[in-house]
């Protein structure tokens, strides 16, 4: 209630009906009372907030806040099943009562969307140039050729650098980045007044995250669209956005400007949002990490728990050969964290699947806890695997959902005939108890647990089996920003406890900072700069490892890129 | 059309050549196999009076004492020629009995099967923007109740009501227009229940992904969302089941014509059978194999030109570009 009425105070005008017209201009959207609901199911709750022209506000939290469902209910492409009430009032008109006949004329022309997951948002079996005539087609322009020249300028605008092949192209022969920068194309194509973009780059790598988000800035200022970005992360919102609103489930928490919002959040749920920015945060968990450290300084002259050395993959794609990974080395003491970073098709995968013996290298040698892993067929890599196990990137695909947390956790065991059947049950419950999770879970189904709970159900998986080495694949890169503070702190504790080594892989640098100890940065297939964590990242000394670390979101919005930021703030204090 | 399509399709009608062979084989052999020997007992049917002698003269003449390899080579290597035989009742060629009533049953087929078509995609179309109370539900059980009534049924019922009700048609004249309508909308309903199923199954499966929500969101009214959205990647299995109904329709149109006394296929088959007249009957089964082989490999030949993320075999693959790289320099000049 005390969130509530802050809001308030703080960035609502009141909602009297016979208020004197206000000095400020009239907002572009305003949201007032808005409650969503799925069936019987209220999933929004109250929720207020306005945007003002040219301006952008972000909605912030985890998987259901109800933010995106905000999202849909102003944009009305709620589900069948969803039921808005309250008042939606864009551009002085209240649109969330009026018939779907009166609101599309808006669609497109006045608010436009840029959708989470650009690989699934055209539509496959047609051209990229059909579905932006359909863009077009909102312009007042009769000329298709003329049509379509906007179109290719508007590629161009957008960064595409060859917009003619992308006009004739299908959505399935782009990459993730250039289908986004289609998306944003589109929507801005009829210069709508307002742009909605629902986690416009969860589904992307962090360095086109960053160019993704600069296009969006910059297309913002120069079109004096306004923005209302969704995001579950405060670092991004906040370098992006003029205002913030907090979401936890449904209800705001929080809402003002960024500044004040961000710099002093007021309540406990913001501030727990802060703590989980891994960017914000890099020490969080250095008392934790410094356990390991100590092994990195003792490890000098002991053998290393993994050594991977001078290995190559090659690939053989439509009669070319491609290299995969080319002279990979690196080795990890034991108890220790070693990340494996890039971007997709840096070679990270082909790494992960040559260590666990998935694959077989061309050429060099692995080893872990001083069993060979390359040259082995995967029955003799039977032995290593006891000692070695995986943490698969997606916890909603890894787990089979027709079986029992308990028979997923308890099916390592059972394989390798690992003591009696009451020690096994012993150990399924100290693994669950070990992640975090109770006991009462054991008979439920994956689709029973959130993503976070599945992740951890995974972890205790690999657990089961006391191995000396885990491979984390991405563990946290399907989780929100919160889930994933929560798993990192599961992935040290039992680290510190049980000396366990780990190869992380990621694309999130942040990340990698606060768990890791020692670092490879991997483009094309090789490594183009390693060492110690602190040392690369407060002195890269490459290129690329200094772009991927510039890609990380701050929270603190750069001048050059929003150039406007600064006089609205003070235009709206006054 | 590109050098992988063409290998494909040539493939593919190299296929369907065989599988034309293959089932001429397989009638032929089962016809051998089955117990009776129809031949010799229309020969020594009395009142054609025959004596053993000429029967045996006969026999020989037609080449019917050799063994049976070599007769299926006669026989196969006549059939690929377009030589189907004679009939054994009436010695006039199979050909021409075939010719007579083939143009009335491809007809009734193909009004039957556009009906069918255009019945699915209305139904199909209802069930995703009609609203809910007027009938959505509704229109969802058309395909089971289609289904589950035999279309001689339908076929009676039709007669009954617009034939001697309303009289719409005279029952004695079943090649007028209206005859061949209700003809033809008795044999297409159950098809078009088969196609309708499949088809709402992935209108439903379509509208439910992104790409729809975010057509929506660009302004599109729902007819063209319906049209050029959704019912192109939701035809994509549709096409399947579509070739697998035509021989639906080939086996309806034999109950279809009986029921509206149409001389067609269907009849012609009946009296063959009731008659053994094998030489008829084998070719009216390997016709059917052609037509059936025929709209098969149109339905392969069609789907990879509808959908582009079909891989060829044999064919260079489409292949994604992985890289943002292109951009890159682009981005960075713009937004620095």
């Amino acid at each position: 209630m005390a969130a509530q009425d802050r809001l308030t105070a703080n960035t609502l005008t009141r909602a009297e009906p016979n208020a004197p017209v206000p000095l400020r201009p009239i907002p572009l959207l305003r949201v007032d009372g808005l409650s969503v609901s799925y069936g019987s199911h209220e999933v929004v709750t109250n929720v207020g907030f306005e945007l003002g022209r040219g301006e952008s506000l972000a909605l912030i939290g985890e998987s259901g806040s109800g933010k995106s469902t905000i999202a849909r209910a102003v944009l009305r492409l709620l589900p069948s099943n969803g039921r808005a009430t309250g008042r939606v009032v864009f551009d002085g008109q209240e649109v969330l009562g009026i018939s779907e006949r009166g609101f599309r004329p808006l669609r497109g022309r006045a608010i436009g969307f840029v959708p989470q997951d650009p690989a699934n948002s055209l539509n496959p079996v047609r051209t990229i140039g059909a579905q932006a005539q359909e863009a077009a087609a909102l312009l007042d322009e009769p000329d298709k050729r003329i049509r379509k020249q906007l179109v290719l300028e508007t590629f161009a605008e957008v960064g595409l650098d060859n917009p003619r092949r992308v006009y004739d192209s299908y959505p399935h022969q782009l990459s993730g980045g250039m289908l986004q920068r289609v998306l944003i194309g589109l929507a801005i194509l009829p210069r709508p007044a307002l742009l909605v973009a629902d986690e416009p780059t969860s589904a992307l790598d962090v360095t086109i995250q960053k160019r993704i988000l600069d296009l969006l800035t910059r297309l913002q200022h120069d079109l004096k669209i306004s923005l209302l970005l969704i995001t579950h992360d405060l670092a991004i919102a906040a370098e992006r956005a003029n205002a913030l609103v907090v979401l936890k489930d449904g209800v705001i928490q929080e809402a003002g400007r960024t500044a004040s919002v961000f710099s002093s959040p007021a309540s406990a749920y913001a501030r727990k949002l802060r703590a989980d920015v891994p960017a914000l945060n890099p020490d969080r968990y250095a008392a934790l990490r410094d356990i390991g450290s100590r092994f990195l300084k003792t490890a000098a002259g002991t053998a290393p728990k993994i050594a991977v050395s001078a290995v190559t993959k090659t690939f053989n794609v439509d009669g070319k050969s491609l290299v995969a990974v080319d002279d990979l080395s690196f080795t990890v003491p034991a108890g220790t964290t070693h990340a494996l970073v890039g971007e997709s098709g840096s070679g990270k995968t082909t790494a992960v699947r040559l260590l666990l013996g998935l694959e077989q290298p061309d050429s060099g040698t692995i080893s872990v806890a001083g069993e060979q892993i390359a040259g082995r067929s995967p029955g003799e890599l039977r032995s290593a695997w006891r000692h070695l196990q995986l943490v698969y990137q997606n916890p909603f695909t890894s787990l089979d959902p027709t079986w029992t947390i308990e028979r997923l956790v308890r099916e390592p065991l059972d394989r390798f005939g690992i003591g009696t059947p009451k020690e096994r049950d012993e150990r399924v419950r100290k693994a669950l108890a070990d992640v975090g999770l109770g006991e009462h879970l054991l008979s439920r189904k994956p689709a029973a647990l959130s993503g976070g709970q599945r992740q951890r159900v995974a972890i205790a998986r690999s657990l089961v089996l006391k191995p000396d080495v885990i491979v984390l694949d991405e563990p946290t890169s399907a989780l929100d920003v919160s889930v994933q503070a929560g798993i990192v702190e599961v992935l040290l504790s039992l680290q510190a406890n049980l000396g366990l080594t780990y190869v992380f892989v990621s694309h999130d640098l942040a990340l990698v900072r606060q768990l890791a100890h020692t670092v490879s940065v991997m483009h094309r297939g090789c490594i183009v700069e390693h060492g110690e964590v602190a040392e690369i990242f407060d002195n890269p000394q490459q290129p690329y490892t200094k772009a991927l670390l510039a890609s990380i979101p701050s929270g603190v919005a750069d001048a050059a890129q929003a150039p406007h930021a600064r006089p609205l703030l003070m235009a709206a204090a006054e | 059309m590109t050098n992988a399509y063409l290998s494909y399709a040539a493939k593919r009608l190299a296929q369907a050549f065989v599988v034309v062979l293959l089932a001429y084989v397989f009638t032929f052999m089962v016809v051998s196999i089955l117990p009776g020997d129809p031949i010799t007992n229309v020969l020594r049917d009395p009142q054609n009076g025959f004596t053993e002698d000429e029967i045996r003269q006969i026999i020989a003449a037609q080449g019917l004492d050799q063994p049976i390899p070599v007769q299926l080579w006669t026989s196969l290597s006549h059939f690929v020629a377009g030589d189907f035989g004679r009939s054994m009742r009436s010695n006039r060629p199979v050909a021409t009995l075939i010719a007579e009533v083939l143009p009335s049953t491809l007809i009734l087929a193909s009004a039957a099967f556009a009906i069918a078509l255009l019945l699915a995609v209305t139904i199909g179309y209802g069930t995703q923007f009609l609203p809910k109370r007027f009938g959505q539900g509704l229109l969802r059980g058309f395909p089971s109740l289609f289904l589950s009534v035999p279309n001689f049924v339908i076929g009676l019922v039709l007669i009954h009501l617009f034939g001697f009700q309303l009289g719409l048609f005279r029952v004695i004249a079943p090649d007028s227009f209206w005859a061949t309508f209700f003809a033809a909308v008795a044999l297409g309903v159950p098809v078009s229940a088969r196609i309708a199923e499949v088809l709402i199954a992935n209108l439903d499966k379509e509208s439910e992904q992104e790409y729809a929500s975010v057509a929506r969101g660009r302004g599109l009214t729902r007819m063209r969302l319906f049209a050029r959205h959704l019912l192109k990647p939701s035809s994509l299995p549709v096409i399947t089941v579509t070739a697998l109904a035509i021989g639906e329709l080939l086996g309806g149109s034999l109950i279809t014509e009986t029921v509206f006394g149409r001389t067609g296929i269907g009849s012609l088959v009946q009296r063959s059978v009731s008659t053994q007249d094998l030489p008829v009957l084998q070719a009216v089964v390997s016709l059917a194999a052609v037509v059936f082989v025929l709209v098969n490999l149109i339905a392969d030949l069609v789907y990879p030109l509808l959908d582009p993320r079909v891989k060829l075999i044999g064919g260079p693959r489409a292949r994604p570009t992985t890289a943002d790289d292109g951009a890159v320099a682009t981005s960075v000049a713009a937004t620095s």
